[in-house]
C-alpha cells in the first residue's frame, strides 16, 4: 500500500445487492473491487489488494477454496470471511484473519477493514523493528562499549528503536485482543509478513 | 506488582511491574527451568494463575510437579501448553489441569491458541494475576529462525502486558552465538543472567528491571 493511494478492498460475494451495499459503505475511503464468485475474485486479486471480504457460501469455488489459493499465491493480503452462521475459534485456525456474521452493519464492516489494515501496519512495523534490533546487536558485538558511546550511528539507532517500540505498543492496542494475537502469530509462521 | 524476590533474592525482583517479560539466560544445567518453575509455584501458592509452555516435558509431568510443589493447587489454576507434538489434538484434563497440545515447537499459531485458551481458562476461574513460563526458546530456535522467534517473543510479551501477567522465558546461552542472544534479549523488559561461579555453585544478576544492573550474587 503506498502512502497516497487509498487501500484496496476486494469484495467476493455472489449476491449483487449485498455486494452493492458493501461497496456503497466503503467506496468513500477505499478503492473497492467486486467479484461475483470465487473465480472472478481470484482474477481481480493482485498484490495491490489489502483486504478481501470473502463470502463463504458461494456457488462454484467456496470461500475456503478461494482462501487456500490466496495463501498459496502469498500475496500478503488480509482475508475476512463473511458467513451466515456464527463461527467458532476454528475459523482462525483455518487461516482466515477475521469473520463477519451476516447481516453486517456499516460500522462493523468499517471496523473490521480498519482492524485488518492495522494488523498489516503492525507487521511492517515489527519487521522494521527487527531489522534495527539486529543492526544494533551487530554493532554491539563488534565494537567496544567506548566505541559505542562515541558512535553517532549507534545513538541514532537506539533512538529509532525506542520510537518504533512505542509505535508498536500504540498499534492494535498493543495486542490486547485474542484474534489480533493469533492472526499476528500466524503471519509470522507463514513468513508472509514482509 | 509481583514479588519474585522470595525465590531469587534481589531487590530488583521485589516489585516487578505486571506485564513484564523476563529472559532467563544461562548455560545448560544451571537450573533455569527449576528457577522459573519455582517462581510460578511461588505465585500459585499465593493464588496466582500459572501457564507453562513446554517444549521438553510431558504435560503430565508438569502437572505432577506443580501438584507436588503447591499443596492444594486447584486444577483451574494451571494451564499447560505441550509443544512436543506427541499428544492428541484435543484439549484434555490431566489431574484436573487443562492441557493444550501443539503439533511442534515451530507451530507458533498453535502455541498462540494454546496460550489464549489457557489464559481464558484462568480468567474464567476468576484469576486476574498470573505468571507464564516458556521453556525453552532454545528449542524453538532449532525449529524457527531467530527473526521469527524474536517477533514471537515481542508479540507474546505484548499479549502478556495486556493481560497484566509476568512472563519468564528460558534460553541456553551456550547453544547460540552472542549476536542471537543479543537480539532475543531486546524482545524483553528484563534479564536474569545465570552462570557457574568460580569455585562451585551458581551466581546470578538482574538487568533491566531496576535502574542499574545488579552485581553477580551467589544463588
Amino acid at each position: 500500500m503506498s502512502e497516497s493511494d487509498p487501500p484496496v478492498v476486494l469484495i467476493v460475494e455472489d449476491e449483487p445487492d449485498v455486494a452493492e451495499t458493501y461497496t456503497l459503505w466503503l467506496e468513500g475511503e477505499y478503492e473497492v473491487r467486486m467479484g461475483q464468485n470465487g473465480d472472478e475474485g481470484l482474477e481481480l486479486l493482485d498484490e495491490t489488494v489489502d483486504v478481501v471480504l470473502l463470502d463463504r457460501m458461494m456457488p462454484g469455488l467456496s470461500g475456503d477454496e478461494v482462501l487456500s489459493q490466496i495463501r498459496e499465491r502469498d500475496l500478503g493480503c488480509r482475508v475476512a470471511m463473511v458467513t451466515a452462521v456464527e463461527p467458532d475459534f476454528d475459523i482462525l485456525e483455518m487461516g482466515f484473519d477475521a469473520y463477519l456474521s451476516k447481516p453486517i452493519r456499516s460500522g462493523q464492516l468499517h471496523d473490521t477493514v480498519t482492524n485488518l489494515l492495522e494488523r498489516s501496519e503492525y507487521d511492517s512495523l515489527l519487521q522494521e523493528y527487527y531489522a534495527l534490533v539486529e543492526k544494533q546487536a551487530t554493532l554491539e558485538a563488534t565494537k567496544s562499549s567506548a566505541e559505542l558511546a562515541d558512535s553517532d550511528e549507534y545513538e541514532a539507532l537506539t533512538e529509532e528503536i525506542a520510537e518504533l517500540r512505542d509505535g508498536l505498543s500504540d498499534t492494535l492496542g498493543g495486542i490486547e485482543d485474542d484474534d489480533d494475537f493469533i492472526a499476528t502469530l500466524r503471519g509470522l509462521s507463514n513468513g508472509d509478513e514482509e | 506488582m509481583y514479588d519474585l524476590s522470595s525465590v531469587l533474592e534481589f531487590d530488583a525482583l521485589a516489585q516487578v511491574r505486571p506485564g513484564s517479560s523476563i529472559l532467563v539466560s544461562g548455560p545448560a544445567m544451571t537450573g533455569k527451568q527449576q528457577l522459573v518453575y519455582d517462581i510460578l509455584a511461588d505465585g500459585a501458592r499465593e493464588g496466582d494463575g500459572a501457564v507453562v509452555v513446554t517444549t521438553s516435558d510431558k504435560a503430565a509431568d508438569v502437572a505432577e510437579e506443580f501438584h507436588d510443589r503447591v499443596p492444594g493447587l486447584e486444577g483451574a489454576q494451571l494451564g499447560v501448553v505441550d509443544c512436543r507434538g506427541e499428544g492428541g489434538a484435543d484439549p484434555e484434563l490431566i489431574d484436573g489441569v487443562s492441557v493444550h497440545q501443539v503439533s511442534s515447537p515451530g507451530d507458533l499459531t498453535g502455541i498462540g491458541i494454546g496460550i489464549t485458551k489457557a489464559l481464558e481458562g484462568l480468567h474464567n476461574s476468576g484469576r486476574d494475576r498470573g505468571r507464564l513460563a516458556l521453556v525453552s526458546l532454545s528449542t524453538m530456535l532449532t525449529y524457527t529462525d531467530k527473526k521469527t522467534v524474536f517477533k514471537f517473543c515481542h508479540v507474546l510479551s505484548s499479549r502478556l502486558d495486556a493481560a497484566g501477567y509476568v512472563g519468564l522465558f528460558t534460553i541456553d546461552s551456550g547453544a547460540h552465538d552472542e549476536q542471537t542472544i543479543q537480539v532475543i534479549k531486546q524482545a524483553f523488559d528484563g534479564l536474569i543472567d545465570i552462570r557457574e561461579a568460580t569455585g562451585g555453585g551458581r551466581e546470578a544478576r538482574v538487568l533491566g528491571l531496576a535502574n542499574e544492573p545488579t552485581d553477580w550474587q551467589h544463588i
